[in-house]
């Protein structure tokens, strides 16, 4: 009698659980769109939001219209590449960040850990001063983050199999040997043309976006990002330890490093574009476990729609608060630390008490 | 079926297992035993392909359900999506558990008896739930074969009983072949068909398990006297358990 | 020793007078060479309140501090005092039309510093300075270096139209040419004179709104008010700094530009790539009033870039002034032009330079551009 009734329960609990997911899926959801079409809205050139909604509504329906007004490319031109992209990055670095943690099994790695960023940075940096600009200097920046990833992979690359430690530990390597080139690099790039590029740039900011860039990076954002997702039950797989991942019959290290392939395509996207943000791959998956737990099939999916959202609200602040622009990495610090903190100080907490 | 053929493993100077031979067909559950340092762990990873072979071969499914002694436990997984990580096999690299899926796990977690922890997290499970989950994710891989690492070792008595009733229920319908590793020759004569002795001198021995399980070759094997005793069991009938004769105190 | 016939015979008149008058040649000879010696030393104390030493006017001089390059070149009628200057200086030579005016400026070191004024002891000690211009204001790690290295060092300040006449001065001095100064700092003292009185009259709401663009093709910055010396003499010239409200050199973007909608903008001498092109082919500063009405223009290149402090500088306010206030400033700026380059460098300047100069080629088609056209 006692175990039917447990079985019975069981079912219940089920539909208790789904029904909390839907519902934190919603509001995520929700925060997102709402954050995007405020951000369109918002600016320090004053566009009345009837006005701007307008606007979306006539781009979204009739994309190919001549713009003629300063309000009408305002908020097309200026904001809405800069908010998409924006979006796109958040999404692809906490898609990444998730995914990462996943993978090392250590909630406090982040994409940085693979020295992709710097080594992207360096592509750039190199790009610039040898006066590389548009596309090929994307293609740089892009590749040369592919580069440290690769490099990553042939040193921690021991009998053919690469542990986790050693990974981190290339990873550690190859990220402090590009960021010294690119300090190098900094010190005798001629002041007036590449030094300000490099540095604004290594800052992190979507100031520079424009519909061309955004469209540029857009496909390695979404692309890798679309692989990611698709990875995310075989994330469950990866993160058990080797013996039991590989009785389940994944193919550990060759299914580990395309996942480390498709986070160098995507961070190599986002660096190409818009300089190194940190922050956004740590913070945003802990905070997407808190609300939908550890289940890959559901934190990749709410670390894309917080990312994306966070994301948004960060870069709107930073081109509105003030005349000046913010740079990125002091609200995401500034952000970002405090939670991350306190993130730390749960999971402990938690560890310790359970 | 599961086995090895002529299989030699060597770490450097030291070999660990040489010439090796056994299988395991489907209906059958064999136990292996022997001391630490003996092969026993090596053999079993040999089995589940974790160990490459310096000679012979392997012979086993693709999939094989393994239950480790202890399962991954700092990720806060739901008992249930443990299981459902077992169909991974059946989904290839991209796919996504479906319905069909995660009925297969439930009745996985009925047959392991383990059905009204499914929603609960796998870290907040004792030893015992936890062991009992990681079997119903053996289950649901569909594999005939289940190897099984030291199943007993870290359980208080109540769930060695029930894992021992578990692995018999399972060994009933004939239609997996089961392997665990063991330290008590017990659990070999309650739920297993053969057995496998990693003696001492590189000459195992394989055979049926009352043939095995004697107090002679037991000796052999841990090197200390064994005695077979009698005893009633649970319902009345008589039960023939060994144990080493330094067990319990002088009486009187 | 006293003369024979002095001791044996007492005093004789003519031993005495010729003892005397040697004693006094003596005498006189050692005035003269220690009046002499004194002559030459120059102290005075730089703008940080240090005491600087020099044996002799000053021979070997590298200047770390950008415009001052082309300063001493100036001062001195010549480059042979220069040793070495800020790679950023050096860009400017090889642009611009002081590179035609002294060939020998290309060759002049320009490693002796990092573009960021951290010095490079090596290669600056390997030029034998005896004077080093450097920034002071900006903390010591820039400085400790040269002191360190037993260099000596003069530390000027930023931001003033006053400080630059002190530390032009100062200069002048040092390389001992302390007359040198005067006709500059006259001049530019005449310039801002006439400039201010002619200001005093304009109402405020006959003043345009102009940004100053500090930098464009890499991030966009532009600065605040204070402490800005383009936001000095955009002011002094009637106008009103768009960008007021800001702290510093700050980045912006371009939604904030058409925010302030400026009605002229000026571009930066500084980065080269950069012309108005820049203002007029953006979607978004395209639509400001100052691209709608042409009222665009890059800072000219000349003996050295117009935008910061510099011996040119009363140039700079000019073109500015018939720029922002075309009704009521209508200096002669190419005759202007033409005699300064003979004060300053002692230049015939020709009619094809001042195009080069003043961007002709690029802008002469910007708005009331056309007065500064050839006759």
């Amino acid at each position: 009698m006692a175990a039917l009734a447990q079985d019975e329960a069981a079912p219940m609990v089920r539909r208790a659980h789904l029904a909390r997911q839907t519902l934190v899926f919603s509001g995520l959801l929700t925060l997102f769109a709402v954050a995007f079409v405020v951000s369109l809205c918002v600016g320090r050139f004053a566009v009345p939001p009837a006005r701007a909604l307008e606007l979306i509504w006539l781009g979204a329906t009739d994309p190919w219209r001549e713009l003629a007004t300063i309000d009408e490319r305002i908020v097309l031109l200026v904001r809405a590449p800069r908010v998409v992209l924006a979006a796109l990055a958040g999404a692809g670095l906490a898609l990444s960040g998730a995914a990462l943690q996943g993978v090392f099994r250590n909630p406090l790695v982040s994409p940085d850990i693979l020295g992709i960023s710097q080594g992207a940075a360096f592509g750039g940096a190199l790009g610039i001063m040898l006066g590389i600009w548009g596309f090929p200097l994307i293609s740089m920046v892009f590749l040369s983050g592919m580069a440290a990833v690769v490099l990553v992979g042939l040193i921690s690359r021991i009998n053919g199999r690469s542990e986790t430690i050693t990974v981190i530990l290339s990873g550690l390597v190859v990220s402090s040997m590009f960021s010294a080139v690119v300090s190098l690099l900094q010190f005798v790039a001629d002041p007036n043309t590449s030094l300000p590029a490099i540095v604004y740039w290594l800052m992190g900011s979507f100031a520079t976006a424009t519909w061309e860039r955004t469209l540029i990076a857009a496909p390695g954002l979404i692309i890798g990002g679309a692989f990611l997702w698709m990875l995310r039950f075989r994330l469950n797989i990866l993160s058990l330890d080797e013996a039991e991942a590989q009785s389940l019959g994944a193919k550990t290290n060759r299914e580990r490093w395309m996942v480390f392939g498709l986070i160098a395509v995507i961070v190599g996207s986002q660096v190409a574009v818009s300089g190194i943000i940190g922050w956004i791959g740590i913070v945003i998956p802990h905070a997407s476990r808190l609300l939908v737990g550890h289940d890959h099939r559901a934190l990749l999916p709410a670390s894309v729609v917080l990312g994306a959202g966070f994301m948004v609200i960060i870069d709107t602040l930073a081109r509105t608060a003030t005349a000046a622009e913010i740079p990125l990495g002091v609200i995401t610090a500034l952000v970002g630390a405090p939670i991350f903190a306190m993130l730390l100080r749960n999971h402990y907490r938690e560890r310790n008490g359970s | 079926m599961i086995g090895l053929e002529n299989a030699t493993v060597r770490f450097g100077p030291r070999t660990i297992i040489e010439g090796l031979s056994f299988s395991v067909p489907v209906g059958r559950t064999l136990a292996i035993l022997g001391p630490n340092g003996r092969g026993k762990t090596t053999t079993l990873k040999a089995m589940l392909g974790f160990q490459p072979l310096d000679a012979g071969r392997r012979v086993a499914p693709d999939i094989v359900g393994y239950v480790p002694q202890t399962g991954t436990s700092n990720q806060r997984y739901r008992a249930l999506d443990v299981v459902v990580m077992g169909r991974a096999a059946h989904l290839g690299i991209f796919g996504q558990p479906g319905a069909e899926d995660f009925q297969i796990a439930h009745s996985a977690l009925e047959r392991a008896g383990a059905a009204r922890f499914a929603d609960h997290y796998f870290d907040r499970l004792s030893g015992g739930e936890r062991q009992l989950v990681l079997l119903a994710g053996a289950i649901a891989t569909g594999s005939q074969v289940l190897v099984l690492d030291e199943p007993a070792a870290a359980l208080d008595l109540h769930n060695q009983e029930r894992l021992l009733t578990l692995l018999n229920t399972l060994r009933q319908p004939r239609d997996k072949a089961i392997v665990f590793t063991t330290h008590d020759p017990n659990h070999a004569l309650s739920s297993a068909d053969d057995a496998l002795l990693m003696m001492p001198g590189g000459q195992p021995l394989f055979g049926r398990v009352a043939e095995t399980i004697t107090p002679q070759h037991l000796e052999n094997l841990y090197g200390v006297p064994m005695r077979v005793v009698e005893l009633a069991g649970p319902s009345g009938e008589t039960h023939q358990a060994v144990l080493p004769a330094f067990a319990g105190i002088r009486a009187a | 020793m006293l003369p024979d016939d002095v001791t044996g015979r007492g005093f004789n008149m003519v031993s005495l007078t010729r003892f005397a008058s040697r004693g006094l040649l003596a005498a006189a000879l050692s005035g003269l060479l220690a009046h002499g010696a004194a002559a030459q030393e120059i102290t005075f104390k730089d703008q940080e309140n240090r005491e600087v030493k020099l044996a002799k006017a000053a021979e070997r001089i590298v200047s770390i501090v950008i415009p001052m390059a082309s300063t001493v070149i100036a001062l001195d009628g010549g480059t042979k005092k220069l040793v070495g200057m800020n790679p950023t200086a050096k860009s400017a030579v090889l642009e611009g039309i002081l590179s035609k005016i002294f060939p020998e400026t290309k060759d002049i070191p320009s490693d002796v510093t990092a573009p960021n004024f951290v010095p490079n002891i090596e290669a600056l000690t390997a030029t034998n300075p005896d004077l080093v211009i450097q920034w002071g204001g900006r903390g010591n790690d820039i400085v400790a270096p040269i002191t360190n290295a037993g260099l000596n060092a003069m530390l000027i300040l930023y931001g003033t139209e006053q400080l630059t006449r002190d530390y032009m001065t100062m200069t002048s001095k040092a390389i001992g040419k302390p007359e040198r100064i005067k006709e500059l700092v006259d001049w530019r003292d005449r310039v801002q004179k006439d400039i201010e009185a002619k200001a005093k009259a304009i109402p405020d709401d006959k003043k345009p709104s102009t940004l100053y663009i500090a930098r464009a093709l890499s991030e966009i910055a532009t600065t605040g008010t204070k402490g800005s010396y383009n936001a000095w003499y955009m002011e002094l010239v009637g106008g009103r700094n768009a960008s007021a409200e800001l702290n510093g050199t700050v980045t912006i973007n371009k939604e904030q530009i058409a925010q302030w909608d400026p009605e002229i903008i000026f571009l930066n001498a500084f980065e080269a790539k950069l012309d108005v092109n820049w203002v007029y082919n953006d979607p978004i500063l395209s639509l400001t009033k100052a691209a709608k009405n042409k009222r665009v223009y890059k800072m000219p290149l000349g003996g050295y870039r117009w935008d910061p402090p510099n011996q040119e500088s009363p140039l700079a306010w000019m073109w500015t002034a018939n720029l922002t206030q075309p009704d009521v400033f209508k200096y002669d700026l190419r005759a202007e032009m033409k005699t300064a380059y003979k004060t300053l460098y002692n230049y015939d300047i020709t009619d094809a330079d001042i195009d080069g100069i003043l961007w002709m080629k690029e802008q002469g088609g910007s708005a009331n551009y056309v007065q500064f056209k050839a006759k």
